[in-house]
């Protein structure tokens, strides 16, 4: 193992290697990822991975839109093979008035960003996914270039152009404490050694938390349990991903033919197990029988769970941890850190290196927790 | 019984066993498959419909007599080697036998025709060899014998090829075109490629090749896999990281999950 980085990024997750990739691609040499286990292994490896473009606060539009357009560009882009990006667009299901009426809103402020999505009728939404039950809802919103892609092609294909650029990958390397002399990070800490360092990124998903008491930060983030399920195989005949906020639920017919879903469930733990929840496939049957009646036929595989990690306003944190020089984090994604990947690389690479901003993430720091300047996002789970 | 030996019951046998009648008309696919499992390759496999549409992947096989007309496909395709062709011929019985060792017996070699317990019951004459991924070995028995015969072996030790791999089935000229995990096709060239490329979990396998996914779950692929991961890391397989097992145990209608009704009770 090698005893000295100019980066280490703690994490092999999306987020990781998204991190590593930018980094190297703009110039930093000597970056070393740090993996507990191997690439996916934390929420990454458990997601939905969808993306949408359909928000209601423009930074996230934008933040989106341009993952939107790297992923679109990524086989090429990265040169490592295909992240079967399934860009079949995304409904979102509509079944409240006031719900409507948000969405309305968002509408015109992802058009006026250069996202074109459209309000539909339920009898076109109902046209576009005939297992529909259109008496179920109000409206339904589409954008023909969401989509979702696989987590572990896209984080494989990522990871491996960090290594072409240099980049230094440790797979099973448990990171236990972190070094710091004069309020600025030195050393990584691992079971097979230790790396000196100043500059360490705190990638590590449900995990960034306890990575930042190695360094006695205390980050307003806490990470809560995701449930989600896969059925047997069926003919293709869903390619949107299908979401509602109103009626709980996200879904898409994975490329094998398995219908893959989730929502959020009440009362899930927050101490970093992902352990199945015996009633989750109840509620998500229930959920997903009333709104697609016809998929009561199919049979349930599967489940497994991940978690979300949370800050309070549901969105990313990128920045520097005040008290300590070269410790930086990126965490706080809620439901989206998947999509968000290239966003978070190209951001985190911005900071990190001091190059003048392309993205908004000067709106992301901690500092907004005690300003009070948060995200307002109607739109997310 | 059959959960303690591994030997089926008489009963069991005659359950599966086509009538007198059908055996007269000609050959007939036997598929002794007694336990219910998440697996359904043979009624895809079958070219004729013979072997009946699974409504749940957990389904025994039942198969249309009338339909089979004794091709084989379904013998090579069923990963738990369940199947075997039956047919009458003159005074004799043939016994067509799934077979994935090494060495193949060659055509005309007399061999201990044995019963479902591994005893020898009588010589055998072996009439036709078909090799393949999975080998179709057919083997003349007296007719009696028609529901008693299910294996075969060598009268002498024969010479074993050297580069023997345990239950890997190496009847191919290549070893590396032997398939390990059937649910989605991988061959062993491919499995050790990917654990050469660094992916030395079978949880990186899984995510990224989909071992163990299919509808055995991991029951053919597995064990074979962490041969490979231990040979390759040089540890014992008893210290290799296990695999997550995912419930639901068995596969479950969602519209019977719906109807479900029980207080919340755990988190
Ligand atoms: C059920 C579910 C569905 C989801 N669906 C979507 C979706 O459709 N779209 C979307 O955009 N997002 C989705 N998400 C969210 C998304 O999965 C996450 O936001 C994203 O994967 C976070 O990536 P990450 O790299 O930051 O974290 P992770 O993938 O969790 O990676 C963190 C890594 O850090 C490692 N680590 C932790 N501690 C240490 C240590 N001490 N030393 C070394 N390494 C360590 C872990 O092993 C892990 O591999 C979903 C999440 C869940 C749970």
């Amino acid at each position: 193992m090698k005893n000295a980085a100019d980066i280490v990024i703690i994490g092999g997750g999306i987020s990781g290697v998204a991190i590593g990739y930018f980094l190297l691609k703009y110039g930093a040499k000597n970056v070393v990822i740090l993996e507990r286990d191997f690439l996916g292994a934390g929420a990454t490896g458990k997601c939905g991975a969808g993306i949408r473009q359909q928000w209601g606060a423009s930074i996230n539009c934008i933040m989106t839109k341009f993952s939107c357009e790297f992923f679109e560009n990524a086989a090429e882009e990265l040169g490592c093979g295909d992240v079967d990006f399934h860009q079949g667009g995304y409904m979102l299901l509509i079944s409240t008035e006031k719900e409507l009426e948000q969405t309305k809103k968002n509408i015109v402020l992802q058009n006026s960003l250069g996202i074109e999505s459209v309000l539909l009728s339920p009898q076109e939404a109902g046209e576009m996914v005939p297992l529909l039950d259109t008496s179920k809802i109000l409206a339904a919103t589409f954008h023909r270039k969401d989509g979702f892609l696989s987590p572990f092609k896209t984080t494989q294909a990522f990871a491996k152009a960090f290594e072409r650029l240099g980049g230094t990958i440790y797979k099973a390397t448990n990171v236990t404490g972190i070094d710091v002399t004069n309020g600025r990070v030195t050393a990584v800490k691992t079971d097979k050694g230790t790396i000196s360092t100043n500059i360490v990124m705190n990638a590590a998903g449900g995990y960034a938390q306890q990575i930042a008491k190695m360094v006695d930060a205390k980050l307003p983030l806490y990470s809560e349990r995701h449930n989600i399920l896969v059925t047997e195989q069926l003919e293709r005949t869903l390619s949107p991903m299908l979401m509602s906020f109103s009626l709980n639920l996200y879904m898409q017919q994975a490329p094998s033919g398995g219908f893959i879903m989730g929502r959020t469930c009440a009362n899930q733990p927050r101490d970093l197990r992902v352990t199945a929840d015996s009633n989750f496939p109840v509620e998500m049957a229930r959920t997903v029988t009333n709104l697609l009646p016809k998929l009561g036929q199919l049979r349930m595989l599967r489940q497994w769970a991940g978690l979300y990690n949370m800050s309070p306003d549901k969105s990313p944190v990128y920045d520097e941890v005040p008290e300590t020089k070269g410790f930086y984090v990126a965490a706080g994604y809620s439901g989206h850190g998947f999509m968000l990947a290239p966003a978070t690389g190209q951001a985190m690479a911005e900071i990190i290196l001091g190059l003048s901003p392309t993205l908004p993430w000067d709106k992301l720091g901690l500092s907004r927790f005690s300003s009070g300047n948060l995200i307002v996002e109607p739109s997310v789970v | 019984m059959l959960e303690r030996s591994g030997i089926p019951e008489q009963a069991q046998i005659d359950c599966v066993f086509p009538a007198e009648e059908r055996l007269e008309k000609g050959p007939v696919a036997v598929i002794e498959c007694f336990e219910k499992i998440p697996c359904n390759p043979c009624a895809q496999s079958c070219p004729k419909s013979a072997i009946l549409p699974f409504v749940d992947i957990n389904d025994r096989p039942v198969i249309d007599d009338e339909l089979c007309v004794g091709c084989n496909a379904c013998i090579k395709k069923c990963p738990g080697l369940a199947i075997m062709v039956v047919e009458y011929s003159g005074e004799k019985a043939l016994i067509k036998l799934p077979h994935e060792f090494k060495p193949l017996p060659e055509k005309g070699q007399i061999v201990n025709a044995l019963n479902r317990a591994g005893e020898p019951v009588s010589d055998a004459e072996v009439v036709r060899v078909i090799a393949g991924k999975v080998s179709v070995v057919s083997i003349a028995v007296d007719r009696h014998l028609i529901k008693t015969v299910r294996g075969f072996s060598f009268k002498e030790k024969p010479e074993i090829p050297e580069k023997n791999m345990g239950n890997l089935e190496l009847n191919n000229t290549n070893e590396l075109d032997g398939i390990v995990c059937r649910c989605n096709d991988l061959t062993l060239g491919d499995i050790r490629k990917m654990i050469s490329d660094g992916y030395t979990t079978i949880d990186e396998l899984k995510q990224l090749a989909r071992v163990g996914m299919g509808p055995c779950q991991g029951r053919s692929c597995i064990p074979i896999i962490l041969g490979e991961l231990s040979r390759y890391l040089e540890t014992p397989i008893k210290d290799l990281l296990p695999t997550n097992f995912r419930p639901v145990v068995t596969s479950v209608k969602l519209s019977d999950l719906a109807e479900h009704d029980e207080e919340r009770t755990s988190v």
